[in-house]
């Protein structure tokens, strides 16, 4: 008899009935089973960042209990991360937006008053129209964020009238996109599950996570044999779990690879006849990349020789199943694109396009656009207020921060109305105090969020916006690597909590008040229908499956298929870039020496975080309560700063206050924060004022090229601050 | 042969991402700054180049030990080892919340959960065993670093992995060896982070008699009803106190 059975039959058990009714739990039998609780299982794909993962939702009377990853999703490949795990406390969060609200004080003052949707919506609409007959339709800007409704904000600008829509993209990615583009015709998926070697260089795989790159990089390292060379000024979980890591000098990637190009190209180690066979320039390449020596490149990066030598030919036996790992977030220097040509060429080199372990091209997902036509207003602008700034534009992204400059100068014409709807440029663009400058330009500014924002804060009017688990999204085509092509959309797993209202039905509303209803006259579920016209069973799969997945072809689509540039080749040297007076091929320029007492200030994340959305997220904020400076720990000695000690933070643009972590995995000549810190909304109560906003100190240099922000440029002296 | 449940682990393929620990929180309620499982992290100096220092993530929870001290240490028979699953289980229509059990843990596996007031540890998500699916921290996991099941049966992946790896899997070694359920494929680094198990002395003296002597004397020597009477009293107060063997 053991003491629990004695325990209970001695009638013991009368003492812990003090405890109350639990007690009689006690009682039973010690394996009766738990019973299974009353879920209903849902089908949804997260919103936490862009991955969009797949997701089943556990529902309780109306309550969500709990988000599990959905097995059948593979893209995902049947996991949900820390920040899908925390949708939940989002969701919930009693930091919410309510109902709309109209400023009243001035602008980041915090005086709101809570008005009716009807209310809202007629002023919208009217100061928008009032912005419309003042300014001409591009006088109004539009800006959304990743969001699977923000394509109803580009067709409310369209048919508005307004060229200026800018999206989060230049403040992310677009100088690589432009890369890849320009090389290939297109921009690639990477096999990363099928490769033999790795090389990443300006991305950090196993915290900033992409899938299915994140979760088959480490099966193809850990199952496959796969090597995996991380350069990174940090040492990143990536470069932790790296067989190789080099904490290379901030902003000389591009030498390095060069180098590499060097190797490969002067010891013959690329495939002849595919490379005489599917690219154009090899000659011109070899000419331009003797100058780059692994001895050049070494006293660039700090990089050994022999390591940079190596590398290259390791890399070249490992080709076609190799690559360099494209990266996601390419915002770096004012030469981004032109780093990540480099980066595109190596991959050329080593014949990895459309092949097994390399480089794979888009795959059909099987969904069709519901194209409409926009009215004309002959009263209009030319073009779009950032155009022809920087030479190679995204048209459909724009540059946020040449956009904003224009603002602020009225170059070419003024600007004074904003709708935006699920970005936060308040607090991912850089130098903060330049898009509050910008916002103070505007007339009228529309938020439509979930959540009282930085970018909300300084509206004038704030639409409080449906969570994914709430709304009815249209469909959505997801790929990455040999995961998969598929299609998801997103039901409604609960009622929409207080007054939120979906962007979409906000956008009817105000179109609706403008004579613009006609564009706006259709259901979610008559435009999904619309756009899985081509595969009809689609959104049957999906309500079965969660994800439905277009069987195509994943290797070899470009067999008998030309490449949709100038050459029609993969181009090692640009033709394009030639005739537009711009380097053919990457041209190695030392990035400015950090001087003397100074930092540089790097950006970065974590597995926990998804810039300014996530500071204030309850689950989240107990993982990472404030973000803190890494600094090395010889370079903090020589400060005379302690780890935990209050430091002061500053740069040409702005200063901020944080706590030092001291630390030896950061070069000594490089600091490291989290954005996402210090909001100034005093309605983000775990943000608000804890740590540091990296945007505040962020000075606002851009790509020559894209215009796509370089968020390593800026250089900020550290100093202990004395109580 | 009785089951085993066990957690299989591939410390190598852990990015210390948590999403377990954020998963487990959700699905257990987890108190605010309570957890109920971890990451713990080698101590690794980061080296460049070809030495690079190949860091090493530990997943770890209560490892349902085929020698539980915890139970030792508890006053009223609430947290036991289940033989038919294996599983060390805390029955909290028993538990006092005196807090015996938290140092009698010699991997600080367990908690007083500060809303319950009970004692509260890893409990492989029973609930949702019942719904047929894997626990939080398993199913959630992107690497699929974490595998649980009856190791006793080939057939599962866990015991699949199990057999496979026998030779080489490695457990957290403590100065008290409770003979944990939590095997580890690959290098799982800092192996001896586990501590002395605390077990107060009256519990020691009941392992050591009869069985029904010791529960007599457990309840007699006045160590459940004393217990019981600090938890009632000191509330939501300090608990340092209980952590005294
Ligand atoms: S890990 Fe600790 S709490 Fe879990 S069974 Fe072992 S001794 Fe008990
Ligand atoms: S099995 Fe369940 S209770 Fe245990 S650590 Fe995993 S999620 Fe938490
Ligand atoms: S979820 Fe998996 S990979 Fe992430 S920390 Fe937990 S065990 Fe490691």
């Amino acid at each position: 008899m053991s003491r629990r059975d004695f325990f209970k039959a001695s009638g013991l058990v009368a003492a812990g009935a003090l405890g109350g009714p639990a007690l009689l739990g006690g009682l039973k039998k010690a394996n009766a089973a738990v019973p299974a609780p009353a879920w209903d299982s849902k089908f949804s794909a997260c919103d936490i960042c862009f991955n969009k993962c797949g997701l089943i939702a556990r529902v309780e009377d109306g309550v969500v209990k709990k988000l599990d990853p959905n097995p059948k999703f593979l893209k995902s490949r049947g996991m949900l991360c820390a920040r899908g795990n925390a949708g939940i406390a989002q969701v919930y969060d009693p930091d919410r937006l309510k109902h709309p609200l109209l400023r009243k004080g001035a602008r980041g003052e915090g005086k709101w008053q809570r008005i009716p949707w009807d209310e809202a919506l007629d002023m919208a609409a009217q100061k928008m129209e009032e912005v419309r007959s003042k300014y001409t339709p591009c006088g109004h800007l539009f800006s959304a964020g990743t969001d699977l409704h923000s394509q109803f904000v580009g067709r409310f600008a369209e048919v508005y009238g307004s060229f200026n829509v800018t999206s989060h993209e230049s403040l992310c990615l677009v100088s690589g996109n432009r890369a890849f583009l320009d090389t290939y015709g297109e921009v690639p998926f990477a096999d990363v599950l099928n490769s033999k070697y790795i090389i990443m260089a300006g991305a950090n795989r196993f915290e900033a996570l992409v899938t299915p790159d994140s979760m088959d990089l480490m099966t193809a390292i850990r199952e496959n044999g796969c090597k995996l060379v991380t350069l990174d000024p940090r040492y990143t979980k990536t470069a932790a779990l790296s067989h190789e890591w080099y904490p290379v000098r901030p902003g000389t990637d591009m030498a390095f690879m060069l180098a590499l190009a060097h190797v490969i190209i002067a010891e013959k180690l690329y495939d002849p006849q595919w490379i005489e066979e599917k690219t154009y320039g090899i000659e011109m390449l070899a000419e331009h990349v003797k100058q780059y020596t692994p001895g050049f490149a070494a006293e660039q990066c700090s990089i050994p020789a022999e390591d940079i030598a190596r590398i290259a030919r390791e890399l070249a036996a490992a080709a076609p199943a190799a690559m360099i790992y494209p990266g996601r977030r390419t915002s770096d220097y004012e030469n981004s694109t032109q780093i990540r040509r480099a980066f595109a060429i190596v991959n050329g080199l080593l014949g990895n396009w459309d092949k097994p372990g390399g480089l794979l091209a888009a795959r059909a997902v099987g969904l069709k656009g519901v194209p409409y036509d926009a009215p004309w207003y002959d009263e209009n602008q030319e073009d779009r207020i950032d155009a022809h700034k920087v030479p190679m534009m995204f048209e459909h992204e724009g540059s946020f921060l040449v956009t904003r400059d224009a603002v602020l100068a009225d170059d070419p014409y003024p600007i004074r109305g904003w709708f935006i709807y699920k970005t936060n440029p308040m607090g991912t663009a850089p130098n903060r105090k330049k898009t509050i400058e910008m916002m103070n330009k505007m007339d009228f500014v529309t938020v439509v969020d979930i959540a009282m924002s930085d970018t909300a804060w300084m509206a004038d009017l704030v639409l409080p916006s449906q969570s994914y688990l709430e709304r009815t999204d249209p469909c959505s085509g997801l790929q990455g690597s040999v995961a998969c092509a598929c299609v998801v959309k997103r039901d409604p797993i609960i009622e929409p909590m207080y007054e939120s209202r979906s962007l979409f039905d906000v956008m009817k509303g105000i179109a609706g008040r403008m004579d613009l209803g006609e564009y706006f006259d259709f259901t979610i579920d008559e435009y999904r229908r619309k756009q899985t016209r081509d595969i009809p069973e689609a959104l049957e799969v999906m309500d079965r499956d969660g994800v439905y997945y277009n069987p195509s072809k994943v290797y070899g689509i470009y067999e008998g298929r030309i490449y949709k540039t100038l050459s029609k080749k993969i181009e090692l040297y640009n033709q394009r870039y030639e005739q537009m007076g711009l380097d053919p091929m990457p041209v190695y320029t030392e990035p400015t020496k950090v001087p003397k007492n100074q930092f540089r200030l790097v950006v970065g994340r974590d597995a926990l975080t998804t810039q300014t959305s996530t500071a204030n997220n309850s689950l989240l904020h107990q993982f990472n309560p404030a973000n803190t400076l890494w600094l090395n720990t010889e370079s903090a000695k020589r400060l005379g700063i302690n780890d935990g000690d209050l430091v002061e933070v500053s740069s040409p643009v702005g200063r901020q206050e944080l706590a030092a972590e001291v630390t030896d995995k950061i070069r000594t000549d490089t600091v490291y924060m989290l954005s996402g810190y210090n909001t100034l909304s005093t309605m983000q109560t775990l943000s608000h004022n804890v740590g540091a906003s990296i945007n505040e100190l962020l000075d606002d240099d851009y790509d020559t090229v894209t215009g796509n922000a370089s968020m390593h440029t800026t250089f900020v002296s550290v100093t202990r601050k004395v109580a | 042969m009785a089951q085993q449940l066990a957690m299989v682990i591939d410390a190598a393929k852990c990015i210390d991402c948590k999403a377990c620990v954020a998963a487990c929180k959700v699905a257990n309620s987890v108190p605010e700054g309570q957890f109920r499982n971890w990451i713990k992290q080698a101590d690794d100096a980061p080296v460049p180049g070809k030495a690079s220092g190949k860091a090493k993530f530990q997943p770890g929870a209560c490892m349902h030990c085929d020698n539980p001290t915890c139970v030792d240490a508890c006053p009223t028979g609430a947290t036991y080892k289940d033989p038919a699953t294996g599983e060390v289980v805390i029955d909290h229509g028993l538990c006092i919340g005196c807090g015996n059990c938290l140092p009698a843990c010699p991997y600080g596996a367990r908690f007083r959960n500060a809303e319950k007031r009970k004692a509260d540890k890893c409990n492989y998500c029973p609930e949702r065993r019942a719904a047929g699916i894997p626990p939080a921290c398993v199913d959630t996991c992107p690497t699929k670093a974490r595998v649980f099941g009856d190791i006793n049966d080939p057939e599962s992946e866990a015991g699949r992995l199990y057999q496979k790896n026998k030779d080489q899997l490695a457990r957290v070694t403590a100065r008290t060896d409770t003979k944990p359920n939590m095997f580890y494929i690959g290098d799982p680094g800092t192996p001896d982070w586990g501590g002395e198990a605390v077990v107060p002395a009256s519990m020691v003296a009941m392992k050591q008699t009869a069985p029904l002597l010791k529960a007599v004397v457990g309840l007699s020597g006045l160590g459940v009803l004393a217990m019981l009477g600090r938890q009632l009293i000191a509330g939501s107060g300090d608990h340092k106190e209980d952590t005294d063997a």
